[in-house]
């Protein structure tokens, strides 16, 4: 069974450490960051969003890109990050106005945002690490349904249970992020964290998993321990993508980790190219783009005297489009799944 | 408590019809459809922009509209993705769902469109000290039907057979001259009728429908696929059968609680895929070695 999507013939080297694929990322990312934030307050809103996305797609990468099992279930986890951080920063008095059914030592509990980010860290990887105890058994398609069951949970019991949350409601007063610096800081580390952890020698062993079970296995690997490990990692990212994505809108739901994040994000890393770092950053941004270009037409453009309005929805249907298109014409994305290189990544098909 | 059997048989019997269309398509091509449920979408719209030509008309443009919509996703994205795996297939499917969605919030809006299709089906009988409400029943007589009919067709047409040889093993069931096309948009244009039936009833409870109308019942039926037995028809039926009267029999059951009825459920989902990877009923041909 051939899963263009998921394995990927890599070009020799790649299993190497070399500094173009690592900061040719970075250096990327950092210079769109500060230009496009630059413009005005909106976009450094635009700029804030798109990393929090942007570190969630990298979790998405780590263990899919990695292991070549299909996971719906990392959203839950970013679910988890986004309260977690939300009950430890938001003021106590606001705690007790609002959300008066909180469990009470919750409500006594007041932090800075970067202890707090540390410890929803913590907390998204423990519950990965806990059900992909379970769920790593699986592979296949039942993995995909299982982890997807996974997401179903934990929005219902963040949609219902008050004792820890808002339930259906919004939890408001989540402190700001001062500057955009803190949130780029914050995606940098993932992406060293994400491309060493794949380089690494349990990660060249996941990918071996990846391609061939067995041989793998006669190396001596554990399908099972590799997955649980690179889920965990995965978990514990997602969890910081929650956390950053509560800090940058100030106010965090269930619903904001639902079916259409994780369709986003998911598009997101198909597009760029499941296997590699740079595919999760380029997928992001070319997603980015192309919804931030459909935004301004749904409101109304002039295009040489000519007045263009799209219809709102209009943004989805090109995203979802592109995605199949993408699957059907360039099955492993706009990257082929390729690390960074100084060429152009459409010039070496292969 | 006659409701209550009588509720779990009829979500079961509706639950069941929705895993059986994503069952069919699934069987031939390995293809687990999250679009199935723009396809109930696209019958329940046209179920209700048509009631005003009478009943029958309206089932008949709903029906082949369904269908036409089912075989046009196969021509435009699935066939050419025959190679691909299940993953993609899975995500591509991800993808068509979205597109429709925000396809029908242009056409339609995104504001539910309401209409009334048939009003008999929301009243109440009463026998004696119980009421019965009349949904219930006609859904149970529709899935009894619809399930029966496409046994038949199953068990005891040429193209039905096909089928089922092409789900057990697509490769095998071509070299023997199965025309795997044919069999493959003949999949899909049925899943597209038990669309529309489950566009029926749905559309009937609720009175109204909105871009993202199926959304629900599809995961459900879904993972009824999954857990009931990849590949294997009778599996799709009956997994989506026990994931509707699982619904069901939780929502009475939990009483208060019963926010948590998916919680409860979608637990056992995991367990049933832990305990038996290849469903309740599986077929060998579609295993996957860890």
């Amino acid at each position: 069974m051939s899963d263009d999507l998921l394995r990927s013939s890599q070009l020799p080297g790649v299993t190497r450490f070399q500094w173009q694929q690592l900061l040719g990322p970075i250096v990327v990312i950092v210079v769109l960051s500060y230009v496009i934030s630059s413009i005005s307050i909106t976009f450094t809103f635009l700029t804030e969003g798109t990393l929090a996305l942007l570190v969630m797609v990298l979790g998405l990468q780590v263990f899919i890109g990695n292991s070549g099992v299909l996971s719906f279930g990392q959203a839950a986890f970013a679910m988890v990050g986004g309260f977690a951080t939300g009950l430890l920063t938001v003021p106590v008095k606001i705690k007790e106005n609002v959300l008066d059914e909180l469990w009470e030592p919750l409500k006594a509990i007041n932090m800075g945002i970067w202890p707090s980010l540390v410890i929803a860290v913590a907390i998204g990887a423990f519950f990965a690490f806990l059900t992909g105890l379970f769920l790593m058994r699986l592979s296949g398609l039942a993995a995909g349904i299982a982890t997807f069951a996974l997401l179903m949970v934990a929005d219902n019991v963040f949609f219902n249970w008050r004792l820890i949350g808002p339930g259906p409601q919004v939890m408001p007063q989540v402190p700001k992020f001062g500057f955009v610096d803190e949130s780029i800081i914050l995606a940098v580390v993932v992406m060293v964290v994400v491309y060493l952890i794949g380089i690494s020698r349990r990660g060249r062993l996941l990918r071996a998993t990846r391609e061939d079970p067995l041989a793998a296995r006669a190396l001596g690997a554990s399908v099972w321990r590799l997955r649980v490990l690179f889920f965990t990692v995965s978990g514990g990212i997602a969890a910081l993508s929650g956390a950053m994505y509560a800090h940058h809108s100030g106010a965090v739901s269930a619903r904001d980790f639902y079916l259409g994040f994780t369709f986003t994000t998911l598009a997101m890393l198909v597009i760029g190219g499941a296997t590699s770092m740079w595919g999760a950053v380029v997928g992001t941004i070319a997603v980015t783009a192309i919804g931030q270009v459909l935004l301004e037409f749904e409101s109304g453009v002039t295009v040489g005297g000519i007045d263009i309005t799209l219809p709102n929805g209009a943004r989805g249907v090109v995203i979802a489009a592109a995605l199949v298109a993408i699957l059907i014409w360039r099955p492993k994305g706009i990257t082929g799944g390729r690390e960074f290189a100084l060429r152009l990544p459409f010039l070496n098909r292969p | 408590m006659i409701q209550t059997i009588l509720d779990a048989l009829s979500y079961g019997g509706l639950y069941g019809l929705a895993a059986l269309g994503i069952g069919l398509v699934f069987g031939v091509m390995r293809l687990v459809n999250f679009a199935h449920g723009e396809l109930i979408a696209i019958g329940a719209y046209l179920f209700i922009v048509t009631i005003d030509l009478g009943l029958p008309l309206s089932i008949l443009i709903a029906v082949t509209g369904t269908a036409i919509l089912a075989l046009l996703m196969e021509f435009s994205v699935f066939k050419r993705l025959r190679l691909a795996g299940p993953a993609v297939l899975l995500i591509a499917s991800f993808g068509v769902s979205v597109f429709l969605q925000r396809f029908y919030e242009i056409i339609f809006g995104a504001l539910p469109l309401s209409g009334q299709i048939a009003p008999w089906m929301t009243g109440v009988m009463e026998f004696g000290d119980t009421t019965i409400t009349r949904g219930s029943i006609v859904t149970i007589i529709l899935a009894l039907i619809l399930l029966g009919g496409m046994w038949f067709f199953i068990e005891k047409t040429t193209l039905g057979l096909q089928i089922r040889a092409a789900s057990s093993d697509f490769q095998t069931a071509r070299l023997l001259g199965v025309r795997s096309n044919r069999v493959i948009g003949a999949a899909f244009v049925f899943s597209g009728v038990l669309a529309a039936a489950v566009a029926f009833v749905l559309v009937t409870q609720r009175g109204s429908v909105d871009p993202l109308f199926g959304v629900n019942i599809t995961i459900l039926a879904l993972v009824g696929t999954v857990i009931g037995g990849l590949g294997s028809l009778q599996g799709a039926a009956l997994g989506g059968f026990a994931v509707g009267a699982t619904i069901s029999l939780l929502n009475s059951f939990l009483g208060n609680y019963r926010v948590y009825t998916y919680t409860w459920l979608f637990i056992l989902v995991i367990i049933v895929l832990l305990v038996r990877p290849g469903g309740l009923i599986s077929n060998k041909a579609v295993k996957e070695r860890v």
